[in-house]
Order: structure tokens, then sequence, then C-alpha cells
């Protein structure tokens, strides 16, 4: 058998070139029989990891990782499948194949002086070093995205580098092959590919002279763009992205034939079988390479240990030291004790330097007063309390880090750490700072093609046009499997058997998961203690000040590296805003998140009213009807109402019996094993909290390792098969040891069953309880502040816009009914913000709402007219000289109405701010333009009526202080008998109703069987119910509809949450119309509505979506 | 424009603004279900699936325009384009002829809609006038003085001033022209400039503005007029020549030249032909556009009728181009210019769909990789596959179409042929070289197998090109041999 390894292999991280993922290249090499592989993309290694951990993942289960697969349109909905299901090898020989293959992982360097392709592989870590030096030096000269390299920056250093020189037709100058013979000597070779061009044999032979003249070796290779030839097209249709033309104009742009896959050993003897020699010559290259990822050993930064201590124990100093401060009384023996275990382990497990890294962020933040809470698994622990990363005191919770953190993992801790979104900045930059950006760099973010780019592009290179590619695009809902089903392409109008919408329909299928171009990662850190760029490239980002590695958070994960998560969380910036005016105007004492008294009984009869529009995470509707259900009556109870309306509660069907026995106690019963196998009470420290049922990702754990006798290193396996795409191939025996376990133990099949579709649903969505717990946490903060606070809530809500689900109308509204006065913005008293005022000493405030409110205003107006608003403002032809703010900054105030204290109504200050000279005079008439303007005639304007301002408010600011466009057409609405929303909520079960109201959201989630819509009137909302079957005949009404009426039938549950179930969508559009022909009624949807927003977070890798997924207060 | 059967679709025009594929115009059935002109596509799509868009044609539509101008031509002199889809007919003086101005508007909406377009069409004293009735009313003729009553009620967007400054007067209660043209007018130019001001007093009758005739101009002309009707056709080619003189001299000046001649013959009884000629390169060389005339006319169907002879004659350059002047070459050799020459010889004498020529194709696939195109269709941006100095060259110039089947030995999988039988004849080969695979374009359909060529050199010298068509056993149990061409 031939000796051979295929050492130029592009993966499909050679952006739109490659037609292969590395996972498959590896397989592929490896199942024909090649000795080894050489992965190299263009100008980046951001590939090879995957590579890496396909070869570790063949070696250990002997099956390939499997494949992520998108099934809906929101986060988290995907599903994983197997891959190389026909494998003609058994799992252990499989295991022994892959032990013999060898990975050489490098780049393929292209230049941009000419020079030919080279491609490099490291021969050692100083190699590595050097390669990641070289590719930086690159990408920092160029722009986003690019690499810009000349020949010099490898000839001057090429040491510990395998250089394999790629010839095209032209043979390079002599000067380049003598700068690289003396730069690498000993270590260059020249490729031979069969170009299948009809000349191949002479080439070789001007190849071989060529070579000879130089003394280097030649070396064969086929230059492999996909591993199998099946994937040509594929390949043929990345190339017309890249080159942005269609196929048909394509032409020799792409590959002559499909010849540029993997080949056989015994066909690249065939074919270069008057040389046999230099086929061999790749295993002599590929046996040089000493040098895999594996030793790229992580070492923590120094930073944070004081000189002359230890980092375990300045840790453990530093902890005893912070316990006092936490526990003035003394530290309680419960706390005292797991302190002492978990330093324990941390000193086993040398993590004290992350801890230290960790609190010096934190620490830093305090200083800089920017609010922030740890979260993530390990830093459920009692030290991160007690140094202040975390905000849930061990002593009142159970905390669980040793169960996350288990000795025999050897995988770094996971704590993320949330910040103030509009400061995280401050953080990231003094990161850098630090550290240095040659140590600390952003991890990357891979953009790859999901449905709606898959097919746009796609699409667009097969010649379809853009209106069909948006069409099939359009069907954003429903499954997403490997290709769009075919009944949906009909829907949208167009012929699944037209033959090029069946193509681009199976490409964008073929095309999804596909890289497209590394971004940088929202905050997750790497620091290391020598050099980054030895360990990775480093490249620059869009944002002008960050760089970011080669490398996304799968890959740092899979090579054992440490990150830290620098993330943005809305949420803190509107508590520090509302702590701030708290402070400022009524003279609160909290200034921490700390400082909030825990358990206030008033907070939770609000939430177990399911009044909770602007609190964080159990805002939305699906949450609203939860609480008065679930009644959450402290902290835990919280946890688990953040937890519980996600798929995988749903999945494992665990949501109702949960409120089934928290509304009744005879209803609690725990799953237990026949007599013979175990104490029937063996589950209740697993779901004891949990009423016996498994709401948590770590029950779920727990479950498989009690009930389904799993030993550690089976557990561990589970939840990395759980969490972690690489291990779908083996998840199909989990479910059968899972169950059939539990089922042999005598537990009921359905329960067992049960269990393990909610591991299943954890895998893609699952909420530890660990998480969690950090958000209940800022949940109950909230709604504390809304309680007790609800103007500067509401102002603080209002300043950190946008986040969370509502439209400013809707926060107003919601203040306003909580009894908070709300004014309108004025000239003379508004800032940029909105604000308080409180009128006299104690008495409540009231929210001034901001300029910030009016659409298009800018900042800097608003500060010119703040500085100078000395005294108050009388004069409007003054006003603009004296603050310097352009004329159409005076246009929108007018039109926002905003010069009321200066008793111009919102017509005659726009009549007025007309007659202002332009904004920038001549220089000869600006001596003219500073006299006053002459006396103006009255101009006798009409009067401005009520609707109209209403609409015009609308338009402006979004939301009006006089009143709500439905009010102005409740007397039309009544001759028809349609009912306002109050009057509808009001209703028995059961009842017939008509209703009208301006539209907030529309949401179709989960498989997306209903649609839920919601409506609002001057009196309250009312939330719509459509079936799925019946939309199609209400599309359109259901689409454009700003103003909808509704016919239907009322569904109250016991708790009085109530539901309209909708027969008949209408839109009355121009109702609202008919109010005001010079503004327009804009109702701005709420953020959650999936139509105006799709609710795909853009430029993630479906890989990214956490298997804790985040809010979407994320920035 | 017209789209027949569609009428009672929901059809939609789009155009591109920003980024977005916005509708630029919706028709009739369209706007009742709600569609208006800027709404995205996308958006109008998501309501009504089974919408359908079509992409404007903005440049059709001024052309369209312009066509229709240039048809009115028969009511007035004097027309000039309103907007995109407006005309402006001065008809002073002309009425009278048309039996009035009711029926000179009836009789022009009457023959447009014979062209199957519908039309608003309104008469008044001023051109703004009666555009703003037209468009925001249904009075068809203002009696003489009575513009400022009949604008009165029209919204102040019949001013055609700019959407925001309509905005503005909406927004401050002034709605119609008449709020406007009762209130002082240097409130109002204070506010929103004299333009609305001036605007506003010619929509009113006040003030009135010459139009500017829509002509299209010529690029360069030159007319001839003669004091006694000619009938002899030297003397015409004579002055045709001297026509050709008079704008070549102009054209230089310009440093440009031309590409299209039109010659007009104004017969004396009011006849007017026209005869056009076209160069596939700028030229200004008079004997050559005179022969490319004189050949035009001596193929013509109808052959010019000099009647009672022509009084005038005009040439006409309708499209010129960079033509800057070169030093004659003096060893004659004309190259590039002799062959387009040629060209245009053989299209003044046979028409221009009558001459052909090749052009390179980007593609693969030798049988496509040559286009028969007409002579002047654009330049293919491809160049002709150039072989690498020194190489034979990879491709016959003669190809067979269809392929011709041969038998051919050879090993498999894709070893080079040893012989081949061509119509009955074996060819021993002697030297062979390949395979140049090429692989079907799969997105075309049709062929599905992938071709191994040849080339091949049998032992009387004779050089072929063959391929193997499928490859073996990846594609096909027994691939079958083909001939494609011959080298020279």
């Amino acid at each position: 058998m031939t000796r051979f390894a295929e050492m130029v292999a592009a993966s499909n991280y050679s952006f739109l070139r490659g037609a292969s993922s590395p996972q498959d290249m590896v397989l592929t090499a490896l199942l024909l029989g090649h000795e080894g592989i050489g992965i190299a993309d263009r100008n980046t290694v951001s590939g090879v990891v995957r590579a890496y951990a396909e070869l570790t993942h063949l070696r250990e289960y002997g099956v390939p990782s499997g494949a992520k697969r998108k099934t809906g349109g929101s986060p988290g909905e995907f599903e994983w499948v197997a891959r190389g299901e026909d494998i003609p090898f058994g799992q252990d020989e499989i295991k022994a194949k892959a032990a013999a293959f060898k990975l050489a992982v490098g780049a393929r360097l292209v230049f941009s002086d000419g020079t030919p392709d080279i491609v490099a592989y490291p021969e050692s870590r100083e190699g590595w070093a050097r390669l990641c030096r070289l590719l930086t030096v690159g990408n920092r000269r160029a722009k986003k995205g690019n690499c810009i390299l000349h020949l010099s920056d490898l000839t001057a250093d090429a040491g510990g580098l395998l250089l394999i020189v790629i010839l095209e037709r032209q043979m390079p100058p002599d000067t380049c092959m003598a700068e690289l013979a003396g730069a690498a000597p000993g270590s260059l070779w020249l490729a031979v590919t069969m170009l299948r061009r009809g000349d191949d044999r002479r080439r070789l032979a001007t190849l071989s002279k060529f070579a000879s003249r130089y003394r280097l070796p030649l070396i064969a290779t086929n230059d492999a763009l996909y591993a199998v030839p099946e994937a040509r097209d594929l390949q043929d249709v990345l190339t017309c992205i890249r080159s942005g033309v269609t196929i048909a104009a394509a032409g020799r742009r792409l590959q002559p034939n499909a010849e540029r896959h993997l080949l056989a050993p015994q066909e690249m003897a065939r074919l270069f079988r008057d040389a046999p020699e230099i086929v061999t010559e790749s295993a002599d290259l590929l046996s040089r390479i000493d040098f895999t990822l594996k030793q790229l050993t992580y070492e923590y930064p120094d930073e944070p240990v004081p000189p002359g201590w230890k980092a375990q124990a300045w840790l453990e100093d530093l902890t005893r030291r912070c316990a006092l401060i936490r526990y003035p009384k003394g530290t309680p023996d419960k706390v005292a004790k797991l302190l002492r275990e978990e330093l324990a382990l941390i000193g086993q497990l040398k993590y004290a330097r992350y801890f230290l890294t960790l609190y010096d962020l934190v620490r830093f933040s305090e200083s800089q007063r920017i609010l922030c809470q740890g979260r993530g698994s390990a830093a459920n622990s009692a030290v991160c309390y007690v140094i202040g990363i975390t905000s849930i005191d061990p002593d009142q919770h159970d905390v669980l880090f040793a169960r996350f953190i288990s000795a025999d993992r050897g995988e770094p801790p996971d704590i993320d750490v949330d910040f103030e979104h509009e400061r995280r900045e401050e953080i990231i930059q003094y990161v850098y700072e630090k550290y240095g950006r040659h140590r600390a760099g952003i991890a990357a973010t891979v953009i790859s093609y999901r449905p709606r780019s898959a097919i746009r592009d796609a699409g667009k290179a097969l010649g379809l046009t853009d209106d069909v590619t948006a069409r099939i695009a359009g069907l954003q809902w429903g499954s997403w499997g490997e290709a769009i089903p075919l009944d949906q392409v009909r829907q949208a109008g167009l012929d699944p058997e037209n033959p090029i919408i069946a193509k681009a329909v199976e490409m964008a299928g073929r095309l999804l998961g596909f890289p497209r171009h590394l971004s940088q990662h929202v905050g997750g850190f790497v620091l290391t203690r020598g050099r980054l760029d030895e360990m990775v490239p480093i490249g620059n980002a869009a944002m002008e000040e960050r760089t970011f590695i080669e490398w996304d958070k799968e890959d740092i994960d899979a090579l054992g590296l440490m990150k830290v998560d620098v993330l943005a969380l809305g949420m803190l910036t509107c508590i520090r805003k509302a702590l701030d005016l708290m402070q400022a105007h009524e003279e609160t004492p909290h200034r921490l998140l700390s400082d909030i008294p825990q358990d206030d009984c008033a907070t939770y009869d609000m939430l177990c009213k399911g009044d909770s529009i602007g609190v964080f995470q159990v805002e939305s509707r699906a949450q609203i009807n939860m609480l008065p259900r679930l009644k959450p009556r402290n902290h835990y109870d919280l946890t688990v109402q953040v937890a519980i309306v996600r798929p995988g509660p749903i999945q494992g069907n665990m949501v109702h019996p949960y409120l089934k026995r928290r509304d009744d106690k005879k209803e609690i019963v725990f799953p237990s094993p026949a007599r013979e196998h175990g104490p029937s009470d063996e589950l209740h420290p697993v779901l004891g909290k949990t009423l016996g049922v498994s709401l948590f990702q770590e029950q779920a754990m727990r479950l498989a390792i009690v009930a389904a006798e799993y030993t550690n290193a089976e557990a561990n396996h589970l939840r990395r098969a759980m969490a972690t795409f690489r291990n779908v191939g083996t998840i199909h025996l989990h479910e059968k040891r899972f169950v059939g376990r539990m089922i042999a133990r005598g537990y009921d099949p359905v329960f067992a069953q049960n269990s393990f579709n909610q591991i299943k649903g954890f895998g893609s969505y699952g909420f530890p309880e660990s998480h969690a717990a950090a958000f209940a946490q800022l949940a109950y903060i909230s709604s504390w502040i809304k309680c007790h606070h609800p103007a500067a809530f509401a102002c603080a809500l209002l300043n950190s816009q946008p986040m969370g689900f509502y439209a400013p109308a809707q926060i107003v509204r919601d203040a306003i009914e909580h009894g908070v006065l709300v004014r309108p913005v004025d000239v003379n008293e508004s800032f940029w913000d909105n604000s308080l005022e409180v009128d006299s000493p104690g008495a409540k405030p009231a929210v001034r709402l901001g300029f910030r409110q009016i659409d298009g205003f800018s900042e800097e107006w608003a500060a010119k007219i703040v500085r100078h608003r000395t005294q108050p403002f009388h004069d409007i032809e003054r006003l603009p000289r004296v603050t310097g703010v352009p004329g159409r900054a005076m246009r929108l105030l007018s039109d926002a109405d905003a010069f009321r204290s200066m008793g111009l109504d919102r017509r005659e200050a726009l009549w007025a701010v007309r007659r202002l000279p332009a904004d920038h005079p001549l220089p000869l008439f600006a001596a003219a333009a500073a006299q006053e303007l002459g006396v103006d005639a009255d101009a006798m304007l009409p009067v401005m009526q009520l609707p109209e301002h209403i609409v015009a408010d609308y338009q402006m600011t979004r939301l009006s202080l006089k009143g709500h466009p439905m009010q102005l057409l409740r007397d039309a609405l009544r001759t028809e008998r349609i009912l306002s929303c109050a009057e509808a909520g009001a209703l028995k079960d059961g009842a017939s109703v008509r209703v009208a109201g301006v539209v907030l959201v529309r949401q179709r989630p989960g498989k997306g069987n209903a649609i839920f819509i919601t409506l609002e009137d001057e009196t309250g909302i009312v939330n719509i119910v459509l079936w799925a079957r019946q939309f199609e005949a209400f599309r359109r009404d259901v689409m454009t509809a700003r103003l909808m009426v509704v016919t239907g039938c009322i569904q109250r549950s016991k708790e009085d949450v109530v539901h309209l179930m909708a027969d008949h969508i209408g839109e009355r559009n121009a109702a609202l119309d008919s109010l005001s022909d010079t503004h327009r009624t804009q109702i701005e949807l709420s953020r959650a509505d999936e139509f105006a927003h799709p609710q795909i977070p853009r430029g993630r890798h479906p890989r990214d979506a956490r298997v804790v997924v985040k809010s979407r207060d994320f920035h | 424009m017209k789209f027949c059967g569609l009428q009672d679709e929901p059809l939609v025009l789009t155009g591109k603004t920003g980024n977005a594929l916005r509708l630029s115009a919706v028709s009739r059935v369209a706007a009742g279900i709600g569609l208006t002109p800027g709404l995205t596509l996308a958006d109008a799509r998501a309501r009504i699936p089974a919408l359908i868009a079509i992409e404007s044609d903005t440049d059709g539509d001024t052309r369209l325009l312009g066509r229709l101008a240039a048809w009115t031509d028969r009511f007035t002199p004097l027309v000039s384009l309103d907007g995109g889809d407006g005309l402006i007919l001065d008809i002073t003086g002309c009425a009278a002829l048309f039996g009035g101005e009711a029926m000179l508007r009836k009789s022009a909406m009457i023959q447009l809609k014979r062209l199957g377009f519908s039309t608003k069409a309104s008469v008044a004293g001023t051109p703004e006038a009666a555009a703003a009735l037209a468009r925001f009313s249904r009075i068809a003729i203002v009696a003489e003085g009575g513009d400022a009553a009949a604008v009165a009620p029209l919204p102040v967007m019949a001013l055609g001033a700019s959407t925001e400054t309509g905005l503005a007067l909406n927004r401050a209660g002034l709605k119609t022209v008449g709020d406007l043209a009762t209130r002082p007018s240097a409130a109002l130019a204070s506010r929103f400039g004299n333009d609305l001001v001036r605007r506003l007093a010619r929509i009113c009758g006040l003030e009135n503005k010459r139009l500017t005739p829509l002509r299209p101009l010529p690029q360069c002309r030159a007319v001839r007029r003669f004091p006694e009707p000619l009938i002899n056709a030297d003397v015409l080619e004579d002055s045709l020549k001297h026509l050709l003189g008079d704008v070549f001299s102009e054209l230089e000046r310009r440093g440009e030249g031309g590409l299209t001649f039109e010659a007009g013959f104004f017969r004396s009884d009011g006849e007017v032909r026209r005869i056009a000629v076209e160069t596939g390169r700028a030229s200004r060389d008079g004997p050559l556009i005179a022969k490319l005339f004189a050949e035009r006319m001596a193929v013509l169907a109808d052959p010019i009728d000099p009647g009672f002879g022509f009084d005038a004659m005009t040439l006409s350059v309708l499209h010129t181009a960079r033509l800057d002047a070169v030093q004659t070459n003096l060893e004659k050799d004309q190259g590039e210019n002799g062959f387009s020459d040629l060209i245009d010889r053989l299209t003044a004498r046979f028409g221009r769909e009558r001459v052909h020529s090749f052009m390179p194709e980007d593609t693969h696939i030798p049988e496509r990789a040559a286009r028969r195109s007409g002579v002047f269709s654009k330049g293919s941006k491809t160049a002709w596959p150039q072989s690498e100095p020194d190489e034979p060259p990879l491709r016959p110039l003669q190809m067979f179409n269809p392929p011709q089947p041969v038998d051919a030995i050879a090993g498999t999988p894709d070893d080079p042929p040893k012989a081949f039988i061509w119509r009955r004849v074996q060819h021993r080969l002697t030297a062979v070289e390949g395979p140049e695979r090429i692989a079907p374009e799969w997105w075309r359909g049709g062929e599905t197998l992938t071709r191994d060529y040849y080339r091949v050199e049998d032992q009387a010298g004779r050089r072929f090109w063959i391929y193997r068509r499928g490859l073996y056993e990846r594609e096909t149990p027994t691939p079958q041999w083909y001939l494609h061409g011959l080298f020279a």
C-alpha cells in the first residue's frame, strides 16, 4: 500500500473556497487510508481546532462527531444529527485508524506580492509560535478579515516551519526561490498536482527539472478543496458567491472538473506512476512534524497575584479577609465549611489564578461604580460570593460548586461576568491595558450561513432574482432541516419542481452552517501569561481599538484554554441608573445589588399578580401568564419561574406536573425504584426542592447518577454529549442506557423517557440552576425597584432603551398605571435622559420625559440646550442663537410639542421655527441674522385638534401623554359593537366577543402551532391566540394590521389568565390613518415582535447558541 | 406600460431604493388590497404571497414618455415633460385647428386611449395650473382667468414643492392652495422661500413662464436649403457630401466621430424622408459615409421619390463617440480599421442582421467557447483564451458539431487511446497527450458525463482532438469515444 498523506487540504475555513468542513476532511482522509492530513486554510488557522477535535473524538469514541441542525428560527432550536452513518468500519477499527492517523495543522500563506502560495506547517511548538506571529503581522497590517503578507515576512524567520511551495503555471523567479531556500534550508518542498489540464506529464517533467535545479524534493498533492467529488457543485456555488457572479456567468472562474477532492493513496500512486517517490515524500514530510495542538498548554497570567505571594495562598488570604467584611458577625459554619472545601479543590486543580483574575475585574468594575454579577456553573460557589463575584449568599441558598468543578474533568472553570452594557467597553479597555494586546484577545465568533443568508446567496449564485430568494428566505418559520421542506416552497407560491429552485434549496441546505468569515465575540477574553500571538494569530476587528483571535469559544473549550467572559447586560445598566435616580431624588441608601432588602413581601405580591412589565427575565407574555399560576414567594420560586418557561422543561413535560404540585401538596410524589433496587426515597435529595419534578440541567445529571446508576465517567460523558456537538454519535447509546437502566430498576417507563427527553431538550436549550439563580436575583432586584420606586424604575428603563420586551409607550403607560406622574418633553424642563422631578421634599417623584424620546434628536443638541438654560427660555427666536442648535433640532422640538412652557403649541411653534434663518448664514449675513427678526403678523393658523396632537406625539416620541389613538375611535367602534380590551377581559369564560386594538406584539413560539398577538387600547391589553392552521387565511391582516379587529371566544383560566381565541382577524389601518393627515400613527411594535424583529440573533454561529440561553438583553 | 392579461392580478413594479427593493408603482388591484408605493417588496410579499412583481424600468419609462412627447407633435410643437409621467402641451393658438380646446383635449385623450394609455388632462391658463389640476382634480377646462379659483381647493402638494415643504404646510394647518393664497406672501416667503411663493403665483395664473420645448436635438446638424427644388440625383449626392463636410468639421473640432448619421430629405410638398446609416466605430471619414449612404439608398425597398423636388436637406449626427485625430499609417496597413470598414460596408449592403462574427464566451465547454453574434453587439468582456507561449494550441480551430463517434482502444480508467477508427479508417496513434478533464456544466442540465480530452497524432502525422465521454466506473461502465476536432 502506498504511503500517502494529503498535505495541501483546504477546509471551508478557506472562506468561500473550501467546500468541506475540517471534520469531513479528517474523516474522509482517514477512511481513504491516508497516513494523515495537513489542514491548511488561506492565511488562517481558524479551522484547525475543529479538525483536531474531530480526530480526538474519533480516537476516543470511534464515531464521527455530530453536526448541528437548526429546527426552528429561535435561538437554541436545533438538534444534533449523526454524521457518517454509512461508515464501513466498526468503532474499534475507527479508533485504531484514528490512533495511527496524524493531523498536521498549518496555513496556506497567500502573499500579496506575487509570491506563489506556500503551505506552512510548524514542525514544533516554536514553529507554531512563528506561524501565529507571521499571520498576526499579516492580519494587523490589513483591515478586518484580510491578511497582507509579503515574502520577506516569511523569510525573515522561517524557523521551525516546513514549507511547501504551490506552483501554478508560471515558475517563480529565481530570486524568490533563492530567498526561500536560504530561509528554510532542508524544509522546503515543491508541490506537484495532477491538474488534468492535458499537459500533466510534460508539466511533471518540467517541475522535476526545476526542482532539481534547486535540489528541492517534490511532493505529490491534489491541492484538495473538498473531501469527495460530489462537493464540486457546492464549490462552484461558493466560487460564484465569492466572485459575486451567477453560475451561468462564472465561466472559467470555476474549476473545470470535479478532481479537487481527497484521493485514495493508490489513485495518487497511479497518477504519479512516473515518479512514485514524490507520493511517499508526503508521508516523509508528515513524519517530520512533531507538533500537535495538544502542546498548547495554557498558563494563567501572573498579574493578579502580588509579588511574593503564591496564587493559592493569596486567594485563601483574600477569601479570609473578604469573609470578615461579608459576614461582620462571623462567618456561618455552613459557609466556612464550604469555603474550606472549595479552596481545597481550587488548590488541587490550580485554578486560583483564574479566580483572582475575575476578582481583579470585579474590583476594577466596583471602583468605577459599574455594577456586575457573575454567573455560570463555577460561579455558584461560596468563594465567588465572598470575594464579590456573585451576589447569591451561600448561607441562604444551596450552592453546588463541587458538582460543577470535578477533579477528573480537567476542564477550565466557567464563570461569566455580566457588566452594565453601556459601560462594558471600559472593562474591555482595562483588560487590554492591564495585560497588553499581545497577551489579551477577544475570542472570535464564526459568522456562518443561516437559512436566510444561505438561500439568498445560493439563490443569487444560481441566478434566481432577489424577490424569489426573498420569498424562500421568508419561510423563516417552521422547521429548518437539511433542506427546506418542499411544501413550504409551494406555500411561498413557488414551484418546488422547478429545477433551479430545487437546486437552490438543495444548495442552501448544504451551505447551512458553512463559515463565511470571522467576527469578534461579544466579550470572551483569552488572557495568557506569555505572548498570545505565539499561541493563536490575532486580527483586527471592525471596531477600532479591538483585536480578536482566530478561534471561537468552541475551539477555546476544545483546547482547554481559559477564557474570561466579559458580557454586557442591559438590566444592570437599568438597575444602576435606577439606583442613582433613587439616591439623587429620594435619598435612598441603596448603592449595590446586595443593598436591596431580600424577601420583600410587597414585591412578591406584585409578581404574583403578573405585574412584571419591564422586570428582568419574567416580563414576557408567557412569563406574565405563568406568574399567577406559579405564585413565587421567595428567591428559589423565582429561580424556578425563570427556568420553567423554556423548551427543556416543556419538552420533558415537566411544567404542568410542577404547577399541579404547587397547587396541591397531595400531588407531590417522588418516582421511586422497585424495592429491591434501592430506597424509595432515593430521589428526595435530587428533586426535593422542585417538588419531585426535574426542572434543571443539574437535576437531570443527578438523575442519571442516582436513578440510572451512572458512574462518574459515564455521567461526565453524558454531560458532554448533552453540552457539546461533538458527541452526538453517542447520545443514542445514552438513551438506551439511561432509560433502560431506570426501567430495569423499576422506575415508571414514562418518567424515565420524559427525563431523557428533557436531557435532550437541555442539550440544546438547557437552563442550569446556577444561571437561573443569578438571573432570579436580578429579576427580584428589578421587581423590588419597580414595586417601591416605580418612577425611578420607569425612568431608568426608558434611559436604558433599547432593552427588554417593551416599547417606551408601554413602559410609560405601565408607570402611569402605577401612579407615577409622567410629564411631557419640554425645552425648559427636559434633559437628554428622562429625569425625575420632585416638586416638594418628600413628595413622590414625577418622570419628565427627556429629549432622547424624540426620534432623530441628538445628544449633542440636548447638551447645548441644557448648558445654556441658566434661566428659562422665553423667546423661540433667540433660543437657537443662544444655544447654537440647528434648525433641524428646533423643528424636531416643535413637532414634539416641546415649547408649551413658552406658551406655544405644536403648530404655533412649528410656524415660528420655520421662520428662523438658515443654520449657516454667509459671513456677510451673520450680523444681519443676529438682529431681531421683524415683527411677524399673526398667521391666524387653524387650531390643531386633539387627534392630530395625539398622532403627532406618537410619531415624534412614540408615545402620547394626551391620550390613546384608540379612544378617538371609541365612538365609532361602539356603533359596531366592538368592545374595549378591558371590557373583553372582564367577560366570562366562553363568551363571544369582538375587540379592536393597536398591535403590540406578534409571536409564534416554539413549534409554531399558535400565533400570539397582543392588542392594546386606552383601557388595557388583550391577548389573542390564533391557531396556525387559521393563519394562512388571515395572513395579510396579521402581517399588516396596525389596528386589528378580532372576533373570537374568551378563554379564562382559574388563575384569571384571559386569552381570546380568534376566529376572525381583520385590519383597520385606514381608521388609524384617518386620525390625522399630517402625521402617521406610528405604534411601535414591541421588541419581542417576531415579524418586525426576527428573533434569530444575527451574526452568531449556531454552534454558539449557548447551552445556556441568554436573555435578549445581552449585547 | 401594458401587461396583457394581468389587469386582474395584484401587480407591482419594484425599484431598488437604498438597499431595499421597494414598490415603485402598484396596479389598481394591488392598490385596492392596500399596497402602496414605497413599501418594501419583502413586506408586500409577506402580505400577499401571490404578488406579481416586475422590476421597473425607469429608462424605458423615460424613453416611452419621450416617444409620446414626439407623438404629441401633431397637436403642437411646444411640448415639455412634466415629471416622469406627464406632458405639458402649449396649445396657444393650436386649439382652433382642432375645433376648440375641448375638442383638442378629447381627441388627444381618445387617441391615447387607443394606444393603451389611461390619461388625465386639464386645460388651464398656465402650465403649472394645468399640471396641478390634471393630477389633483377632475376639472377639464378652466375658463380664462379662472385659474386661481380652480386651484384653490387643491391640496398644497399640488404646488409641486418638496414633500418636506408640503408636510410642513399641512402641519401648520394650511392644507389647500387657497389657504396659502389668502395669506400674506411675506410670511410664506420667510418660511418656505421665494420658490414657494413663485409656484403659488404661477399655479394661480398670476405669473406665466414659457415652456422649454422638448426637442430631441441631434449631436450635430447641418442644413442646406435650395432656392429651387432639386431633382437631380448627382446634385443631391453632391450636397450630401457638402453636408458631411460641414458636420465633420464640427465633429473634428469637438474631437468626436459620428456613429449614426441621418439624412433628411424635405420634399416641397411637405413629405419628409429620413435615411440613416450606422458605423461600427466612430468615424469622420467623408467618402466612407457617403459610400455607405449610396449603398444604403441603392438597396432601399422603396426608393426615394423626389416628386416635385426637394427644397431642403439636413444631415444629423445622432450618436457620436470620442475620436481623436490619428496619423495615417504610411504603410497603408489598415488592420483593425480595415476590418471594421469592411464590416461597415457589408452591413450597409446586406443589413446589419445578416452579418455575424464570433465572440469568445467564458466557459470550459469547448463547443460553447465561441458564440455567433451580431457585429454591432457589445464586445464580449471575455478575452479569447491565450495559450502559453511556445506551447502547442490546446484546442483545434475546427470542431465537429456534433462530435463524431469513433471506436478507440484505450486502457482503463483514463489511459490515453492507442488507436481509433473514424469513418472506417484506423488511426494508429504515435503521440498522445492528456487527459484534459472537463466536467459538464451541472447547472444547465443535459450532459451529465465528464469528458477526458486527448490531443493525438497518428502515424501519418495527422492530429486529432478526441475524447472519452464518461469517467470509467465513476460515471459509466462503458465510456464512449468521440472525435471533436482536427488540428490544422
